[in-house]
């Protein structure tokens, strides 16, 4: 090769370098090369160095290739020897990879098992998948403050350094469970339990999406795991088992309690809602949802996600503020919750306006013959812009 | 070989056909639209079939060689099978439809024969040519019916058989005959110099006969225990209780007992009931089950005698004011077995009086809870 | 000289013939016309079949591809509005089964269709009107399921179609049946295809053409005819499996009855992961032939590159489960499948520097098929490693149903079984139409495509290690990240390069276009190839060979021109391959016998689509298609394979029977 093709060659791969090492986004959210917590490290361990090893092959193929190109020419030679094959080198280009893939394996057998571990579980929470959003129910565990079951949906809260398993399942179609940040992903698939380990290293916003195409909105399905210290993750349980207070009388937000008490609650489920006669509103979704559940509303304002965490209940500002926040100061942030002044209140109505506008969902009552007439989704229920204002009032006070 | 009249009326019958699928498919309520489109398509179908045997009509066009009007007609016993289906269909009127049917079958059979035979017939003068181009076109269509047929008889007849005599005598008349089939047909493979009328011979017997104990069979009707399984029902209900049914419990069993990732097992040993919910190590007394969601649970049966095991569900209105228990259980599960059950919960333990159960009826005391959230 | 030998009368003795009219009004007169349209129709030559599959392959590929600019614009754009949530779901779907089902396998089928007869010595496959019937349940196969675009949404679960979610309750349209019956329908062709293939290599080459003297390009084909052998069945029971729950009531996948979903995903990638060699081995094969013509040396380490096939053939049924890694298999059951996939790396690795020491030391002449060739070799490479990545169990609990996944897959598949198909495109159009495609378009169509290409599915892999996950009709600047090589930026490059790459294939039409256009015929051996098929005219005579050449070694034909001197171990051209020809035509075999046209095979096809329309609409219609499936099936066994005397008309007085016109 001529001084000057070095030199061109030379400069295009160092380009070609810089620039591919520059071309990642910074800070993507979902990346997985970012590991958090302790079963992403031990993948990303894991898989960096096969990674370099793919790399360094394919850079060999591609010289040997553009090597042959140059070298071998058609410059008007003689036909070339008709050599057949040489058996000893292929004999020993196929023993070199199976070595070095034998040495992969032996690390992937290792890491798959280490992955796998239960038996030193901390915590449990079921998680359980449903078009086209995530619930949690964490059972009692009293040991962790948990005296009374919690239902919660969209962001699921654990305390760091804490071995969260996950006992995964699904109501309708297969889902999959991932937040990159803390290890690969679990699918959920309907009539079995599936299980999968997070922990976090540190407080902070970890977000993930469902990753088994589960039909019209899979790609608005979408949760967080937000990691906490475990005193403010003990506010936070505190806080999760407490019942919600109906609001003062004669407030906008009292009359949101009655439209939701009318429209809301055949689905919605608020513990501690009365209805007029007192007697507990326990909400029937089984009954119109095909799935048969829908979002437990009671500490709505407690996360910053909704419909499946695909909008913010927080306005943009609020929101830098709280995903932006560092791991020190996104506990007391996170446990504010959402107030008047920071909450979104062009996406919230949207939603209460006309939530299949929003989010693709088979929720038109003319079509739901499939499913004998119940929804899969949340339907337009023509609520008008009063109903709507006191029901973002009352949503407000379910904190 | 299609005329042009015929080539037209066969366009518009295959057009309509055509056109009709597609109506159906694209229009709501297209019952009159439908019948419409298969009344052209039938009407022009028989008009196609008219210009194709008379050919349009003409003489043989063209025709040099031989005159094809010179017909060598050849016996035919369709005209004959054609006024006993037309007697049929009229006699069917009056008495039983199956002669009506019978006798449509036979119109039709006899009708397509008939067609083509005189078709064919006239072709050309020469017999040979004519009786292929017969086959050509008739060969497919009469191959398979025969076959169908035939065996169609065969096997109704065979199964009434079994049906009717005892499960042991079942098995055996099954061995024998299929050995004897089996033994017969190696014979005449072996054996091609066999004379033909002995073969035929054979094999119309044996026609006849399995034709013949079929129809005794079946006037026999059903074995005693299958008639009163009808009766009672028994391939259709559970016995959740103590009872020990002969039949739920003795049928191949009825789910699946071998599954993966079951959201929990529960175990019986030693008189204890306990559980084991899958991903949590100890061993408890309650287990958590996912609200209006199918769940599996595994029984496994450790203990020395069979037992069976039951969930209490909740209740649901049957009629006004009357409320049922809600119950789901397993067959009775012998010693060293298990069985995996699958139900679902729509409403959450709050919402029902008495909690959700897994028991063992008989045993006292013992019960696994189920916490719904 | 008579080409079609007429039955014989018997014995010597003078019987007078029939008295057959001069225009017989008979019934159902069998074709026997070897010019028009219904010589197309009809026949069951194996050129004529591969031909059409191949114009067929071709228009479903623009389809996919038109599918696949439609995704790209519609994900240019955060929140894109190009398409709907719905709308997107069926357009990737759809772009998938027809990329697959009715590009890449028929033509791979539409090449093992032309050049198996003609690389073993043979005049035709075994079961020709098999063969007939094959294409044509393909055709009826690919208008079936795209017919659903019309009547009411395609298909729209993807296309791997996981279960529960393909079910009547979660998939209510019938894009879903459509798609079920049309791949059955041509599962069908995929079997009968494989059957005939297998039959005709193994019992129909020349003689003195032993296993190990093929050439490589129809042993690897071979291999794939095995793999179709086994799999299709597998897809087809669950393919019934989903229809039966569709259509009939069945609870195959039904939880509430005990079922368990994963069944569905056994079943189809147990199909599956055999059917992406059944994709990319026909392109290794015509790559192996095109490497060593170029380079002027034959391949490096034949029987390496033939074992290997074979191996790949074996240890891909063990390696299903790497589509199933995060489903939840359990530790054991991803312990062992993540090793058995890394085994299969190596013998598709041995191939990789096979190739390339074929091109060492050789003389390489970059003709635009070495081009794709070549292209081929680097980036198979490439998806190939990223292949290997995944194959590590953990993390590809990270990269599965990502973007990375989308972006290894398209490399193997585009960048190798597409290339190796264009590369054959390059090589074979002179012998197949006698004319070649110009040159320097086919090299700008290669250098658009590979730019195209990488600019498309390069982002993919950032994409996807960076948390974008695939099957999403839109991407949002809140989960982009931040920076200007954010996912947002990557996803706008990714939807240029589609344009470019459609401009590529663009360019290929053109040069097609421009090729039947011209008048420039091409000289018989215009690469001075090695291989038999190139030992015939171009086109090739409709029975191929004038004689049944004898073989003496792999290479044969490069052994009949060139001659190595025993001293010198110089290499001299002995022959041309005009020579050759002329010789064979002067010793023509007297008595060659043709199988005759058919109709039955298009019949029998056409009533497939009317039962699976019957299915989804209307029983009754179901039931009349079955009649006349059963109709077909013994018309069709109840005829000869050679047409009798009587379906010819007599020749007139003084006219010598007809020869059958070349293909032209």
């Amino acid at each position: 090769m001529s001084a000057k093709t070095r030199r061109i060659v030379a400069g295009v791969s160092g380009l070609a370098a810089t620039s591919f090492l520059a071309s990642c986004a910074k800070d993507a959210p979902q990346d997985t090369w970012q590991p958090k917590g302790t079963n992403a490290k031990i993948i990303d361990d894991l898989q960096q160095p096969v990674f370099a090893i793919a790399g360094v092959i394919g850079v060999i193929v591609f010289c040997a290739v553009v090597y042959c190109i140059i070298k071998f020419r058609d410059r008007g030679q003689a036909m070339p020897e008709q050599t057949h094959g040489k058996p000893a080198l292929e004999i020993g280009m196929t023993i070199l990879p199976a070595l070095i893939l034998a040495g992969v394996g032996v690390f992937t057998f290792r890491t798959v098992f280490d992955l796998s571990k239960t038996s030193d579980t901390q915590m449990v929470v079921n998680v359980t998948g449903q078009q086209w959003w995530w619930e949690y129910d964490y059972p009692a565990q009293p040991e962790l403050g948990i005296t009374a079951p919690i239902i919660t949906s969209g962001q699921m809260v654990i305390p760091v350094g804490t071995k969260v398993l996950l006992r995964e399942t699904s109501r309708d179609v297969i889902h999959s469970y991932w937040i990159p940040a803390l290890n690969g992903k679990r699918d959920a698939v309907p009539g079995r339990v599936h299980t999968l380990r997070l922990d976090a290293d540190k407080p902070g916003i970890y977000a993930g999406q469902c990753t088994e195409f589960c039909g019209l909105s899979h790609a608005n399905m979408r949760m967080e795991t937000i990691a906490l210290s475990k005193e403010d993750f003990a506010a936070w349980v505190a806080n999760q088992l407490a019942d919600a207070k109906s609001p003062a009388e004669n407030t906008l937000a009292k009359e949101g309690e009655a439209v939701f008490l009318n429209q809301c609650v055949r689905c919605h489920q608020v513990n501690g809602l009365k209805k007029a006669d007192g007697t507990p509103a326990i909400a029937a979704p089984d009954e119109n949802v095909w799935s048969g559940a829908a979002p437990n509303l009671t500490h709505l304002m407690s996360r910053n996600t909704f419909g499946g965490a695909s909008w913010d209940l927080l306005n943009k500002k609020c929101r830098a503020d709280v995903w932006g926040a560092s791991s020190e100061t996104v506990g007391k942030k996170y446990l504010a919750g959402v107030s008047e002044e920071c909450l979104n209140q062009t996406d919230l109505r949207r939603w209460l306006r006309n939530a299949p506008a929003m989010k693709p969902m088979y929720a038109d009552p003319t079509q739901l013959s499939s499913t004998n007439g119940k929804y899969r989704g949340m339907p337009n229920l023509g609520l008008s812009e009063d109903d709507i204002d006191k029901l973002v009032a009352y949503l407000s006070t379910l904190k | 070989m299609f005329t042009p009249g015929s080539k037209f009326f066969l366009g518009l019958t295959g057009f309509s056909l055509a056109v009709c699928v597609l109506y159906i498919a694209l229009v709501d309520n297209a019952t009159g639209g439908a019948v419409a489109l298969l009344s052209i398509a039938a009407a022009s179908g028989v008009v196609a079939g008219l210009s194709l045997f008379n050919r349009d009509g003409e003489v043989a066009v063209g025709d040099t060689a031989a005159p094809a009007g010179a017909e060598q007609l050849s016996s035919s016993m369709w005209p004959l099978i054609a006024s006993v289906g037309f007697v049929g269909v009229v006699a069917g009127l009056i008495t039983h439809p199956i002669v009506f049917f019978l006798g449509l079958i036979a119109l039709l059979a006899a009708g397509t024969e008939w067609l083509v035979q005189s078709w064919s017939e006239g072709a050309s003068s020469d017999k040979a040519y004519n009786a292929s181009l017969r086959g050509r076109m008739l060969h497919p269509l009469e191959f398979p019916v025969l076959a169908l047929v035939g065996l169609g008889i065969i096997i109704l007849s065979f199964s009434r058989v079994m049906l009717a005599v005892s499960r042991d005598a079942g098995a055996i008349i099954f061995i024998v005959v299929g050995s004897a089939v089996l033994f017969v047909g190696a014979i005449f493979a072996l054996k091609p110099s066999l004379k033909k009328t002995l073969v035929v011979g054979i094999c119309v017997a044996s026609a006849v006969g399995i034709a013949a104990s079929g129809i005794a069979a079946a006037s026999n009707g059903l074995r005693d225990d299958l008639v009163k399984a009808k009766k009672e029902h028994h391939f259709s209900h559970k016995e959740c209780g103590e009872e020990e049914g002969e039949h739920f419990d003795h049928l191949a069993e009825g789910t699946i007992s071998m599954r993966s990732n079951p959201i929990a097992t529960i175990e019986l040993r030693d008189g204890k009931l306990t559980a084991r919910e899958l991903g949590v190590d100890k061993v408890t007394q309650t287990i958590t089950f996912p609200r209006s969601n199918d769940a599996t649970i595994i029984f496994r049966n450790k203990d020395e005698r069979e037992a069976r095991l039951t969930a209490y569900l909740g209740t649901k209105a049957v009629q006004d004011g009357v409320v049922e228990e809600v119950l789901n259980c397993t067959q009775m599960i012998g010693i060293d077995h298990e069985q995996a059950l699958t139900f679902k919960i729509a409403k959450p333990s709050m919402a029902s009086e008495k909690p959700y159960t897994l028991t063992v009826p008989g045993l006292e005391g013992q019960s696994i809870e189920i916490m719904v959230p | 000289m008579a080409i079609i030998e007429r039955p014989a009368t018997a014995g010597g003795v003078e019987i007078a013939p029939p008295a057959t009219p001069s225009r017989a009004q008979g019934g159902f007169k069998r074709p026997v016309s070897t010019t028009g349209w219904k010589s197309w129709l009809f026949t069951v030559d194996h050129k004529k079949l591969g031909i059409m599959y191949g114009v067929m392959a071709m228009f479903f590929f623009i389809v996919g591809g038109i599918e696949a600019v439609l995704i790209r614009l519609q994900l240019a754009a955060p929140e894109g509005k190009v398409l709907s949530a719905s709308v997107y779901n069926q357009m990737f779907t759809m772009h998938a089964t027809t990329m697959v089902f009715l590009f890449v396998m028929p033509m791979a089928a539409a090449f093992a269709n032309y050049f198996i007869p003609l690389q073993i010595g043979a005049r035709d496959v075994a079961f020709p009107r098999m063969n007939a019937f094959g294409f044509w349940c393909v055709l009826g196969g690919g208008i079936f399921i795209n017919l659903s675009w019309f009547l009411g949404g395609a298909a729209d679960g993807g296309w791997f179609m996981y279960a529960p979610n393909s079910g009547p309750i979660f998939s209510p349209s019938h894009g879903v049946d459509f798609w079920t019956l049309g791949l059955q329908i041509t599962g069908i062709a995929s079997l009968t295809g494989a059957i005939n293939l297998i039959v005709t290599v193994l019992n129909m080459r020349a003689p003195g053409m032993s296993l190990m003297k093929m050439p490589v390009f129809t042993w690897l084909q071979l291999v794939v005819q095995f793999l179709l052998l086994f799999a299709v069945p597998v897809i087809t029971v669950a393919l019934f499996l989903l229809s039966f729950q569709r259509n009939f009531g069945a609870t195959f996948f039904d939880v509430s009855a005990g079922a368990d979903p994963l069944l569905w995903q056994h079943l189809f990638w147990i199909f599956g992961h055999p059917e992406v060699y059944i994709l990319i081995l026909p392109s290794f094969g015509i790559i192996s032939e095109v490497l060593p013509v170029f380079s002027k040396k034959p391949l490096f380490g034949y029987p390496f590159v033939v074992f290997s096939g074979a191996a790949i053939g074996f240890v891909g049924w063990g390696v299903w489960a790497h589509h199933m890694f995060a489903s939840g298999l359990g530790p054991v059951s991803v312990a062992v499948f993540s090793i058995s996939t890394m085994a299969i790396a190596i013998p598709t690795g041995v191939k990789i520097v096979n190739w390339t020491l074929t091109l060492w030391g050789g003389k390489l002449r970059f003709t635009a098929a070495m081009h794709f060739a070549i292209g081929l070799i680097v980036l198979f490479t490439i998806g190939g490693l990223s292949g290997v990545t995944h194959s590590v169990a953990p993390s590809d609990t990270q990269q599965t149903d990502t973007y990375y996944i989308v972006a290894h897959f398209h490399y193997v598949l585009f960048g190798g079984a597409v290339f190796g198909l264009f590369s054959g495109f390059y090589y074979w159009w002179p012998k197949m139409f006698g004319k070649t495609l110009n040159e320097k378009l086919g090299k700008a169509n290669f250098w658009l495509m590979v730019i195209g290409m990488n600019m498309t599915f390069g982002p993919m892999h950032i994409l996807g290690l960076q948390g974008q996950p695939r099957r999403m009709y839109q991407w949002t600047e809140a989960r982009a990240g931040e920076g200007f090589f954010n996912l947002g930026f990557w996803n706008q490059v990714a939807s240029v390069g589609s344009i470019i790459l459609a401009v590529g294939v663009l360019l290929f039409i053109i040069n097609v276009v421009k090729t039947a256009r011209s008048k420039e015929l091409a000289p018989l051996d215009p690469w001075d190839s090695r291989t038999l098929e190139w030992m015939t005219s171009s086109p090739p005579k409709e029975h191929n060979f004038d004689v049944i050449p004898t073989v003496h070694h792999l290479d044969e034909f490069f052994h009949r021109k060139y001659q190595q001197d025993p001293v010198t171990h110089e290499y001299k051209q002995i022959a041309t391959a005009e020579e050759i020809l002329a010789d064979q035509e002067a010793h023509a075999d007297k008595h060659i016998h043709m199988p005759s046209p058919s109709y039955w095979p298009i019949v029998l096809a056409a009533t497939l689509p009317i039962i699976t329309t019957g299915v989804i609409y209307s029983i009754p219609v179901a039931i009349v298609g079955g009649i006349f499936l059963v109709l077909a099936m013994f018309g069709w066994a109840l005829e000869p394979s050679t047409a009798p005397e009587t379906d010819f008309d007599p020749p007139a007085a003084g006219e010598s029977t007809k020869e059958l016109a070349p293909l032209v």
